[in-house]
């Protein structure tokens, strides 16, 4: 679960992080007032989930009440769903430095990155010069320790004034890393200002979803989503991606459907979504049919070699939501594995013909798309 | 000898009186694995199978010593349980649970590796030694799945598993154990550290991996074989060429982010080192007859 910037920031001050002085507004008579809050000049920033606001125009710089308003209405236009507007007061920066949080899987510890060179695209510092970010693990039983928080300051080169605020800064983002059970924490640019302060002028969370029935503080709401669809499925616990394609992938288990998802690319064929309910969803074929159905996609590829994933239970389920459902679209079926001895009297039902190979399945999947009618 | 399970293995199963967990402790049982006793709080006295079951695993132990744990626990309560079981020495976990947090799963891998212990899991089909014993659930009735026979395979998908046995099984061969390493993101043993294991096991001939897009485990295993850790011919199917950046595919592991774990970076290391790349399921079988006949 990514928060939105000023959810960020919000942990940010209560951890003791410094963020700029702000405020979020949600209309444009929200704005009455502002302004003397927050001071001139000031940013705009619109409050959504995307990357590259800033290119977007979806941050602006204004240093005139009446251009605080002109750029806000612009923005907001701009928006169809997301939080609003966060208006905070500029800085003036002397230098932009990145610092973030992530776990790091292979030695099971945390690894906190910084490097002098914040306030563009890290992923470009890190493939071009890695010797440019400094790189600390942490052993997560002990926490991250002063003198590794000092040093990792140190290694970026600011004064000593600056030193004591920098790593205060840091200890306070390993405890919101620690606390909130975060994929990223993550400052990008933490800015040290002429005056010689350390601000916080963004701020990036990740709140590990597998974490989120322990994290009762946060929870993943309608307006995290870009459609009612991804919403519904998020809420069953069914992963759902939406692709601009025609043909509709329902399989059980991830590995599978990515081979699948391949096997279309291959074929010339174009997935228009992904709904997955494998593992421990397996007792939900139906539900993702009915998920699956509100896609409209052209054709629909079953496809299933379950372990766990029993194909009777799958067979019943779906058999019971094309009874009640009555789909519109042809459907193509390789339904395998546990239990599979059972599929074909079940399908056969609803006439459907289970096929053995996957390929064969894809193929003809591609083979409907092609052929059918919108 | 196997990798990791035996018919010898003396097993513990905990929460085993679930609807999933007595399901399969059967087909475990009738394979012929070695359960000794479940573990549930609450059920002692009741039995799994024929297997006495016990409130905790220090009760189980002292009856009964244990050679590995397998654990039908959901994830919130994985954490707990695989520190129950590591803290009765047992050396050898097995946790099939999908959703284990990610700051859970970091203090388990450390836990695990000081303990001198290996924690496989989560989000896995668990591990089968085809035709002797299983802790997990693969259905190793179906023949046309399941033969015994000398390739070794490590697995980041259960459901791309079958599709990949069922591939090696029709070109003649047939697989000596499995190990499902799991779809997380945070792998509590990786594929590299399971690599020795089957270099040392003289039932296996090759090995292959079932791996796919994000983290960078067959990068691990490039390393392995170029530095002459593992020195069997390996085949790899990689899944998600087609996937795009920044896109969670399904799998918490599965995604690419800040350019690392591309299939093509995976595909490059693999074969920059000698092994040998499926694009496709179909392909895995025709990959290992052709390095099998140049062993001889």
């Amino acid at each position: 679960m990514k928060l939105f910037e000023h959810q960020a920031k919000e942990l940010f001050q209560e951890a003791g992080i410094p963020i700029p002085e702000g405020k979020l507004v949600s209309s444009m008579s929200g704005l009455d007032g502002v302004v003397e809050e927050v001071g001139l000049p000031c940013a705009i920033k619109a409050q959504v989930l995307q990357g590259g606001r800033g290119k977007a125009g979806l941050i602006q710089l204004a240093s005139t009440g009446d251009e605080v308003r002109a750029k806000s209405e612009q923005i907001l236009g701009k928006l169809e769903d997301g939080h609003g507007l966060l208006v905070e007061q500029a800085l003036d920066i002397d230098k932009e430095l990145y610092l973030s949080i992530t776990p790091e899987p292979v030695s099971g510890s945390a690894l906190i990155m910084a490097s002098a060179e914040g306030g563009v695209d890290i992923e470009e510092v890190a493939q071009h010069t890695p010797e440019k970010i400094i790189k600390e693990h942490v052993d997560i039983s002990e926490g991250l320790l002063p003198f590794q928080a000092r040093s990792v300051v140190f290694e970026l080169g600011l004064k000593w004034s600056e030193v004591k605020q920098g790593s205060t800064m840091l200890l306070n983002l390993y405890n919101l890393f620690q606390k909130y059970d975060a994929e990223l924490v993550e400052i990008n640019p933490l800015v040290i200002t002429e005056k010689g302060d350390l601000v916080a002028a963004d701020g990036k969370i990740t709140i590990d979803d597998d974490a989120l029935p322990r994290q009762e503080r946060f929870s993943l709401s309608r307006d995290f989503f870009e459609s009612d669809i991804a919403y519904e499925a998020s809420q069953e616990g069914i992963p759902y991606l939406k692709f601009d394609g025609d043909i509709g992938l329902l399989c059980a288990g991830a590995g599978l459907t990515n081979v699948v998802y391949d096997l279309i690319n291959y074929g010339g064929g174009r997935v228009d979504s992904y709904v997955e309910f494998g593992g421990p969803n397996y007792r939900k074929a139906a539900k993702a049919l009915e998920l699956m159905m509100k896609t409209e996609p052209k054709v629909v590829l079953i496809v299933t070699f379950g372990t766990i994933a029993r194909a009777d239970v799958i067979a019943e389920d779906l058999v019971e939501a094309i009874k009640r459902l009555e789909p519109g679209f042809p459907i193509v079926t390789a339904i395998r594995g546990t239990g599979e001895e059972k599929v074909r009297d079940l399908l056969g039902e609803v006439g459907l013909e289970p096929l053995e190979d996957t390929e064969e399945a894809v193929e003809k999947a591609i083979e409907l798309a092609g052929s059918a009618e919108r | 000898m196997s990798v990791i399970i035996d018919s010898t293995t003396r097993v513990l199963v905990q929460g085993a009186t679930g609807q999933e967990g007595r399901f399969w402790t059967k087909h475990m049982i009738e394979l012929g694995t070695n359960v000794i006793a479940g573990v549930t709080p609450g059920k002692e006295g009741e039995d799994i199978e024929g297997a006495p079951v016990f409130d905790t695993v220090r009760r189980a132990t002292e009856e009964s010593p244990a050679d590995a744990s397998l654990l039908f626990v959901p994830p919130g309560f994985a954490k707990d349980a695989i520190y129950e079981a590591l803290d009765a020495g047992i050396k050898t976990v097995v946790v099939l649970a999908e959703g284990i947090p990610v700051h859970d799963a970091l203090r388990i891998r450390g836990a695990a590796l000081s303990a001198g212990a290996m924690v496989i899991g989560g989000n896995t089909s668990g591990v089968i030694s085809t035709g002797e014993a299983m802790m997990g659930f693969f259905p190793y009735w179906i023949e046309r799945v399941y033969r015994p026979g000398r390739i070794g395979v490590m697995t980041r998908s259960g459901s791309l598993t079958n599709e990949i046995t069922a591939e090696i099984v029709k070109t003649g061969f047939g697989t000596s154990s499995l190990v499902g390493i799991g779809g997380d993101a945070v792998p509590l043993t990786r594929f590299a550290e399971v690599l020795p294991l089957f270099e040392e096991d003289p039932e296996t001939d090759a090995v292959v991996i079932i791996g796919e897009l994000g983290g960078t485990m067959e990068e691990e295993v490039a390393e392995a074989i170029e530095d002459g850790t593992f020195t069997k011919p390996l085949v790899a199917s990689m899944g998600g060429r087609t996937a795009p950046k920044g896109t969670k595919m399904g799998h918490a592991g599965a995604i690419i982010t800040a350019g690392r774990g591309t299939v093509e970076d995976k595909v490059a290391a693999l074969e920059g080192a000698g092994a040998l790349v499926a694009d496709r399921p179909s392909e895995v079988g025709e990959l290992l007859q052709s390095v099998l006949s140049k062993v001889g």
